[in-house]
C-alpha cells in the first residue's frame, strides 16, 4: 500500500509539467527586428527641415500598422506577428526606432520577408473594443468610425511649396480602409540563429512620396488624403509606394 | 547645606512634573505610537473592482502595479474629496473638479489656497484611463499615479508637502485602517504618498462615460435620439457628410475614438504669433523641450463638453459657439498648427477652405450638446462621500 502511494505521488509529479505547457512547442529563438523611419536615407526626426525636390518641408507625425510580418523560405512561412503598431514620432521624443522581439522563431535560413501595410481586412473588420487593453488594435485614437477602418498609416507635416519661407501648407496623409491595404515581399537572406543579430527594416518617407518613375508626388496639389471613403486615390497612390520605400537588411 | 540640597531637589521635581504635564498636553494630537503591526486587527480582504464601461468602449488598461480593488477605489474617493491634502485643510481635488461640471470648476482658471490664480483651466476628469500621451494640459505626468502627486505640492494649488499630508493621514482616526484595507499594510508607518496616489488613481480610473448620452443612444441604433440638425452636426464632426453635401469640420482628427478624447497635443490655432516664442503659455514644450511644441496643449475629451465651459486651456471662450467660430477661421498659419486646422469646410480649389455656414456651425454645436452624459455626473459612486 505504502509503495503504491509513493508510486502514485511520483507519477503525479512526473505528469505535472505536461499539464502546464498545454502542448505548446517551446522551441526556436528570440529574433529582433528594429524598425526605423528615414527621410532621404537619414533618420527621420520630427520638425526637422527636409528638402523635397525644391520644396522645404518637415514631418510632424509618422505612424503605421503592419500586418502578418512573415519570414519566407520556399513553402515555409513563419508568421512573426499578426499586427504591430509603430510610432516613429512619439509625443516625448523627436524620433523613435522601435525594436520588437519575436519569440520562439524557428532557427534557420530564410530568403525573404512579407509585410502587410496597414491592418489586414479580417482585423480591420473589428473595432478597438474587440481587443484587450495594450493590444495594438485597442488604440482607439487610430480608429476612424467614419470609414469603419483603422488609420493604417499617418504622415503629417508642413511644406513651403511657394518657397516664401513660410511652411504653411499642411500635409495630412491618413491612409485607411480595406481598399488601401497592400502586401509586399522583400527578397533578403535572413539568418535566424541563437546569438545572431536581428533584422533592420526602414521606411523612407521621401521614397513614399516618390512615384514609380522617380518623379516626386505633387504634394502641393494633393497635400492630404481625401476624407471620403469612396475616394482613396491618394491613399492608394502612397501605399503603392511602400514597397519601394522599404529596405530590409540584416 | 543638606537642607538647601533637599529644597533644590523638591523644586527640580516640581519643574519636571510641570514639564511632563505640558509635554503630555502638547502631544494630545500626536498619533498613537507606531508599533509594528498596529493595523493587523483590521481585516485585509481585497476584492477586485470591475470598472463599468459601455460595451463598445475599449478595455480599460490597468497598470500591473496598481490593481483595482473596491477598498482602493473607496480610499481614493475619500482622499479626492478630502481637504486634508491642502496645507490649510480648505481645498481638496474636488474644489476644482466637481462632478456637476464633469469634474471641472467651470472657471476660466482655478484659484489655490493662497488665492493665487493658476494659469490654466481645470481639466474635465472623464475617461482618463484611456489617456496614452500624458496628463495635464502639457502632458507632464505620464501616469494617473504620477498626476495625483503633483497638485498637493503645487504652490498655486494646495501648497502643501507630501511629508505633511502623510503625517496627517497617519494621525487620522480612520485613514490608517482604510490604507490597510486597500493595500494590506501592517502598520501606519507604511503609509506613503505613493499609496495615496495609487488610491486616487484608482478612483480616477472609474470616471468613465456611462454610454447613456443621446449620442450614445443614437449610435446604439435609436435613430430618433438626434434631430436632423444634430445628425448633420455629427456627420460634419466625423466627416461622414459628403453624400449629403455637408463639409468636413475636421473635429475628430484631434478628438477621435469612441471617447472623443484623442489625447494627443496640438496647437489648435488660438493665437496669431509671429514666432513660436511669443506664445504666452508654452504648453507641451515645458514637458518635451521641443521648440515646435510651444503653444501645444492636450486635446481634451468632448464628451460632456456642454458642461465644462469656459473652454480652452485658459478658459478664454465662454460658449461653444465662440469655440466653433474660432476654428471656423481656419487658423492663423502658424507653423506648428494642427494639420487639419486649415481645412475646415469645402475646398476652394486654391488651397483655402470655405469654413462653415451659420447653419453648419449651429448644427455642430447642437451635436456637441448631445454628448452630455448626466448619468455619469450623477453616478452616486463618484460623489462626495463626506
Amino acid at each position: 500500500m505504502k509503495n503504491t502511494t509513493l508510486l502514485l505521488l511520483l507519477l503525479s509529479f512526473a505528469l505535472l509539467p505536461a499539464c502546464g505547457d498545454k502542448g505548446v512547442e517551446d522551441t526556436g529563438v528570440n529574433f529582433d527586428i528594429t524598425f526605423k523611419a528615414t527621410f532621404d536615407g537619414v533618420q527621420l526626426e520630427k520638425n526637422k527641415d527636409y528638402q523635397f525636390g525644391n520644396i522645404p518641408m518637415f514631418v510632424e507625425a509618422c505612424r503605421m500598422y503592419l500586418s502578418d510580418i512573415t519570414l519566407l523560405n520556399g513553402d515555409k512561412e513563419i508568421v512573426l506577428s499578426e499586427i504591430e503598431y509603430l510610432d516613429f514620432t512619439p509625443t516625448n521624443a523627436v524620433s523613435a526606432t522601435p525594436t520588437i522581439t519575436f519569440k520562439n522563431v524557428p532557427e534557420g535560413e530564410y530568403t525573404g520577408i512579407r509585410i502587410g501595410y496597414g491592418v489586414k481586412p479580417s482585423l480591420n473588420a473589428k473595432r478597438p473594443s474587440s481587443f484587450p487593453a495594450g493590444h495594438p488594435l485597442a488604440i482607439e485614437n487610430d480608429y476612424w468610425s467614419g470609414w469603419s477602418s483603422y488609420i493604417f498609416s499617418t504622415l503629417d507635416g508642413k511644406a513651403d511649396p511657394e518657397n516664401d519661407g513660410s511652411k504653411n501648407l499642411s500635409l495630412a496623409y491618413h491612409c485607411g480602409s480595406d481598399a488601401v491595404y497592400k502586401t509586399f515581399e522583400f527578397a533578403q537572406a535572413i539568418h535566424v540563429h541563437e546569438g545572431e543579430a536581428g533584422a533592420r527594416i526602414s521606411f523612407d518617407m521621401k521614397k513614399l512620396l516618390t512615384l514609380a518613375d522617380g518623379t516626386l508626388y505633387d504634394i502641393a496639389a494633393h497635400p492630404a488624403t481625401s476624407n471620403s471613403v469612396s475616394d482613396v486615390t491618394v491613399a492608394q497612390a502612397l501605399t503603392a509606394n511602400f514597397g519601394r520605400a522599404t529596405t530590409v537588411e540584416q | 547645606m543638606k537642607k538647601l540640597f533637599r529644597k533644590n531637589i523638591i523644586w527640580l521635581a516640581i519643574i519636571l512634573l510641570v514639564a511632563f504635564t505640558f509635554a503630555v498636553a502638547c502631544n494630545k494630537e500626536d498619533p498613537p505610537p507606531t508599533k509594528l503591526g498596529d493595523l493587523e486587527d483590521t481585516p485585509y480582504l481585497p476584492q477586485a473592482y470591475t470598472i463599468l464601461k459601455p460595451a463598445y468602449f475599449p478595455e480599460i488598461p490597468i497598470p500591473a502595479n496598481n490593481p483595482m480593488t473596491k477598498d482602493g477605489v473607496q480610499l481614493g474617493r475619500r482622499l479626492f474629496y478630502d481637504p486634508i491634502l491642502s496645507a490649510d485643510s480648505t481645498m481638496s481635488c474636488s474644489t476644482c473638479h466637481l462632478p456637476a461640471g464633469s469634474f471641472t470648476d467651470n472657471k476660466a482658471v482655478s484659484t489655490g489656497i493662497d488665492q493665487i490664480s493658476g494659469r490654466r483651466s481645470s481639466m474635465a476628469l472623464l475617461n482618463l484611463a484611456y489617456v496614452t500621451d500624458g496628463y495635464f494640459w502639457d502632458g507632464r505626468a505620464k501616469t494617473l499615479e504620477d498626476q495625483a502627486l503633483i497638485p498637493v505640492e503645487d504652490p498655486i494649488e494646495m501648497h502643501n508637502t507630501w511629508v505633511n499630508v502623510v503625517e496627517k493621514i497617519k494621525k487620522h482616526p480612520t485613514y490608517p485602517a482604510l490604507f490597510r484595507k486597500a493595500f494590506g499594510i501592517n502598520d501606519r508607518a507604511e503609509i506613503t504618498q505613493e499609496l495615496a496616489a495609487k488610491a486616487m488613481a484608482q478612483f480616477e480610473r472609474i470616471l468613465v462615460s456611462s454610454g447613456k448620452s443621446r449620442y450614445d443612444d443614437f449610435i446604439g441604433g435609436n435613430f430618433d435620439a438626434l434631430d436632423e440638425e444634430e445628425i448633420d452636426g455629427k456627420l460634419m464632426f466625423f466627416d461622414e457628410g459628403a453624400q449629403y453635401s455637408l463639409p468636413d469640420a475636421q473635429c475628430f482628427h484631434c478628438h477621435g475614438g469612441v471617447t472623443l478624447t484623442g489625447g494627443k497635443f496640438f496647437n489648435n490655432g488660438l493665437d496669431s504669433v509671429g514666432s513660436l516664442d511669443e506664445f504666452k503659455d508654452l504648453g507641451l514644450f515645458e514637458t518635451t523641450g521641443n521648440p515646435f511644441d510651444k503653444g501645444k496643449f492636450r486635446a481634451t475629451t468632448l464628451r460632456n463638453i456642454g458642461l465644462t465651459a469656459p473652454y480652452m486651456h485658459d478658459g478664454r471662450f465662454q460658449t461653444l459657439d465662440q469655440v466653433i467660430e474660432q476654428y471656423n477661421d481656419n487658423g492663423f498659419g502658424v507653423v506648428n498648427e494642427g494639420a487639419f486646422l486649415n481645412n475646415i469646410g469645402f475646398p476652394n480649389g486654391d488651397g483655402t477652405y470655405t469654413g462653415l455656414t451659420e447653419y453648419q456651425k449651429r448644427a455642430l454645436v447642437k451635436f456637441l450638446h448631445t454628448l452630455t452624459d448626466t448619468v455619469f455626473i450623477n453616478n452616486p459612486d463618484i460623489q462626495n462621500p463626506f
